[in-house]
């Protein structure tokens, strides 16, 4: 009897387990491709849709989210003065705004007030990180603005030059090269140096792609090319100054920065010259008759940086527009036969954080594989910045670049803004998408119209 | 029984009679204005004559620095800062619509940041650097503009007399309100609609070819935005951060004592923009559009508008001052300027329901 019951026990439960099943994702047509930053998507498609405030958080981190905004548009002066103070002594601008403009991309000039380009200088050579040698003097940025009293380290001279070239379909088209130097150094350098131009890029999302679990970012690494389909795929692992230890780089325009603290703290650092707990040094500090000579270190304040570190993590990612057109599905799809996605991944889930929940768990799309790849050499920089090198750039998050026209107009794409258009910008690639430009060389204009149209659905 | 049966049916045939939908939502007519005239109405009635109106009071203050320059007597310091409060009117406004070319080339830091780098300032005039207009339009935000102009005509304190303004001082100022007058021109030809690659042109075009606006409810949507965004900037940000610091030295226009006139023509500009009014021109706007359909949202609209004013006015001293003697009064303001705020959120609601195209 306790044999038979035994038995018909173990038989109900194996049952009952067998109804048992993991969690599956929905089949993909069931998500809303609208929501490109899963639930902190903002519907907007105005001046103001990289710039709204997470939603489910509390009422205090919307208060910090609001002073962080405010500390992102705070421009300093010159030190000492009773607020804001501690600009320069060399810097490239006076806020963060004023190179984020709208929390968008910048105007790819420099020298000038509103300029949003930015040149990182180095030697041959890795420092004691296995990041870019600094120049003598100079550090690895160029700070081409000074306080009264200091020298600008450098002017930027930025030309371009013209080139044309054609579709298959006879259509013309114009990629404008540009050549950057420097004249006007306020101290010589020995040797040759390097210059890699930097674009400030859009500013939301952030907190959502530090999210993502680092073990999906490197199940797409494919450094050896092992696949043979012609692209690579490549992590960063960079230096981190504050928790002093590698990391997998996930920030800037060669992803040589690993968390937006060390990315926020960089920029007070090396654009504005303000110091903090995390960079405590002026980049002046040591240099010919450039230091400010005033004991004011840091310069903001912990709370200051924490908050616009948060503004930058909790910035909703806008959503995408006319999914259901059928010239935007016709795009979407060409996206994908031109090999696109292959770099450009749409779909990441963040990872799970009870801490944090507005963060958790996010289903995304922001069309890049967080890695670097050779872009080829006309897109080359050639100066290594820790693993990358100099042919190789991070594959740049489409979402939003559909709005780069309503955000910052006239728009500007690419790492230092030398394209004008979105054409522009698929025409400049090769290296690993080479095979993609060529593919869109040869569509038809129609096909061609649809592609640029899926792309301003981003 | 059938009289109690006959007696509950009549009663709730009239109570629900006497149910009438939330006002907010009651559909009075059907829209007599189209969003087409508003949006041109918006451009060639609000926007256009307001940039116009500040690029002639940026002339005027230019001409005003020049003749003080030529004689360094007070009256014609007075008539110069005069001019300076002036131009600060139609600039205020103008913030009731901070989007377009304002925006995109960023002329609202390039010519309204403070607060003004004195330390910076004082060591240029100091020292022998050239002060020519080409030297005043590569300096940073915080050493030209409005505020600068207002840091040499006023001096701190509000009490500068002609006899304090140096040679230098002079130069820097013709330099500075010559780099006003060109930024302002540059803004008020952005939109002129005879100017090639006008921001007129892709308003009123919007959803029919513009390459800004996608949709005309992306523009009413923007301009909207625009309505809240200034609301936002006046009671949390203005008004607020030199109360909460307890800091007179960040309020803005802190030298002439205008803040509070500034804050105030911010809210008028919103005024202007929803009641499609300009000087003495007027226009279809959005307030055509809300009372077509809902008429106590209209009536909220406006009545907010006006307490905010009133509110504003409340604060009687200058505004420097009344952080530490007038409290209450900015509290209250402030409350109010949040809750057109949030007015300003069913309007938005109004656009995303009532514009479709």
């Amino acid at each position: 009897m306790n044999r038979i019951l035994i038995a018909s026990l173990i038989f109900v439960a194996i049952v009952a387990l067998s109804q048992c099943r993991k969690a599956e994702p929905f089949d993909e047509t069931q998500y809303d491709e609208r929501m490109s930053g899963g639930t902190q998507t903002a519907f907007d498609g105005t001046s103001h849709s990289f710039s709204h405030v997470f939603t489910g958080i509390s009422e205090y981190d919307v208060a910090l989210h609001g002073a962080g905004d405010a500390g992102f548009e705070q421009s300093f002066i010159t030190a000492p003065a009773t607020r804001n103070s501690g600009l320069g002594p060399a810097y490239n601008n006076v806020s963060c705004s004023n190179c984020h403009h709208n929390d968008g991309i910048g105007i790819p000039t420099a020298g000038d007030a509103q300029s949003s380009l930015l040149i990182r200088i180095s030697v041959p050579g890795i420092d004691g990180h296995g990041g870019a040698m600094p120049v003598p003097g100079y550090g690895t940025q160029v700070q081409d603005k000074a306080v009264f009293g200091k020298l600008p380290e450098a002017k930027v001279n930025i030309t371009y030059i013209n080139h044309s070239y054609s579709f298959a379909d006879g259509e013309t088209y114009e990629l404008r090269e540009p050549f950057y130097s420097l004249t006007e150094l306020y101290t010589p350098i020995n040797g040759n140096y390097m210059l890699s131009p930097r674009l400030a890029p859009p500013v939301f999302g952030l907190g959502l792609l530090e999210a993502i679990p680092e073990a999906d970012i490197i199940a797409l690494a494919d450094i050896s090319d092992a696949n043979h389909d012609g692209i690579s795929g490549k992590p960063n692992y960079v230096w981190n100054p504050y928790k002093e230890r590698k990391e997998l780089g996930r920030f800037g325009l060669k992803l040589n920065t690993s968390s937006i603290l060390v990315q926020v703290a960089a920029a007070y650092n090396n654009d504005i010259g303000i110091t903090s707990y995390v960079f405590k040094n002026e980049t002046s500090q040591g240099q010919p008759n450039q230091s400010d000579g005033i004991n004011d270190d840091p310069e903001i304040t912990d709370s200051i940086l924490n908050a616009v570190k948060f503004y930058m993590q909790t910035l909703q990612v806008p959503a995408r527009r006319n999914v259901t057109d059928a010239q935007v599905i016709k795009g979407k799809q060409i996206f994908k036969e031109a090999k696109c996605t292959s770099c450009h991944h749409a779909d990441f889930t963040t990872e799970v954080n009870v801490a944090f929940p507005a963060l958790s768990n996010q289903r995304i799309h922001p069309y890049t594989d967080m890695l670097l790849h050779d872009m080829g050499p006309g897109l080359a920089d050639n100066r290594p910045d820790f693993d990358a090198d100099g042919n190789e750039w991070r594959t740049s998050p489409l979402w939003g670049v559909g709005l780069f026209e309503a955000v910052n107009y006239p728009a500007y794409y690419l790492h230092d803004g030398r394209a004008r258009t979105l054409t522009e910008a698929i025409m400049w690639h090769g290296g690993e998408a080479q095979q993609s430009k060529e593919y869109v060389e040869q569509l038809s204009k129609a096909d061609r119209d649809a592609l640029i149209k899926f792309l301003r659905s981003l | 029984m059938k009289q109690l049966l006959l007696f509950l049916t009549v009663g709730s045939l009239f109570w629900i009679a006497a149910c009438k939908p939330d006002k907010q939502n009651d559909i009075t007519t059907d829209i007599p204005v189209t969003e087409q005239q508003v949006l041109d109405d918006f451009a060639n009635v609000i926007v256009n004559p307001n940039y116009q109106d500040l690029q002639q009071k940026a002339n005027e203050l230019r001409l005003a620095v020049v003749t003080l320059n030529a004689s360094c007597i007070n009256s014609n310091l007075y008539a110069a800062q005069s001019a300076w409060r002036a131009i600060r009117v139609p600039w205020e406004q103008s913030e009731g619509f901070l989007f377009g070319p304002v925006e995109d080339y960023n002329y609202d830091p390039a010519t309204d940041s403070w607060p003004v780098n004195t330390i910076e300032l004082d060591s240029l005039i100091a020292s022998n650097n050239t002060l020519t207009l080409a030297d005043i339009d590569s300096l940073q935000d915080a050493l030209r503009g409005y505020h600068p102009i207002e840091y040499l005509l006023f001096g701190v304190g509000g009490s500068r007399d002609a006899s304090e303004l140096s040679v230098r001082k002079l130069q820097y100022l013709v330099s500075l309100t010559e780099n006003l007058y060109n930024v302002v021109t540059q803004l008020r030809n952005d939109w002129d609609p005879n100017q090639p690659n006008n921001f007129t042109a892709q308003l009123v075009t919007a959803g029919q070819g513009s390459v800004r606006f996608a949709t005309r409810k992306d523009a009413f949507l923007t301009i909207v935005g625009a309505m809240e965004h200034i609301c936002n900037e006046v009671a949390n940000a203005k008004m607020e951060d030199p109360l909460v610091a307890l800091d007179s030295s960040i309020v803005e226009s802190q030298y002439a004592h205008n803040a509070t006139s500034d804050f105030t023509n911010n809210i008028v500009g919103l005024q202007n923009v929803y009641m499609g009014t300009y000087g003495s021109g007027s226009g279809h706007c959005l307030h055509d559009l809300v009372v077509a359909k809902s008429t106590s949202l209209d009536n909220d609209i406006k009545s907010q508008i006006s307490i905010c004013i009133a509110g504003l006015l409340n604060i009687d001293t200058n505004y420097g001052l009344a952080i530490y003697t007038q409290q209450g009064q900015i509290f209250a303001a402030q409350q109010q300027i949040n809750i057109l705020h949030d007015k300003l959120d069913l309007l938005k609601q109004f656009v995303e329901t009532n514009i479709t195209d």
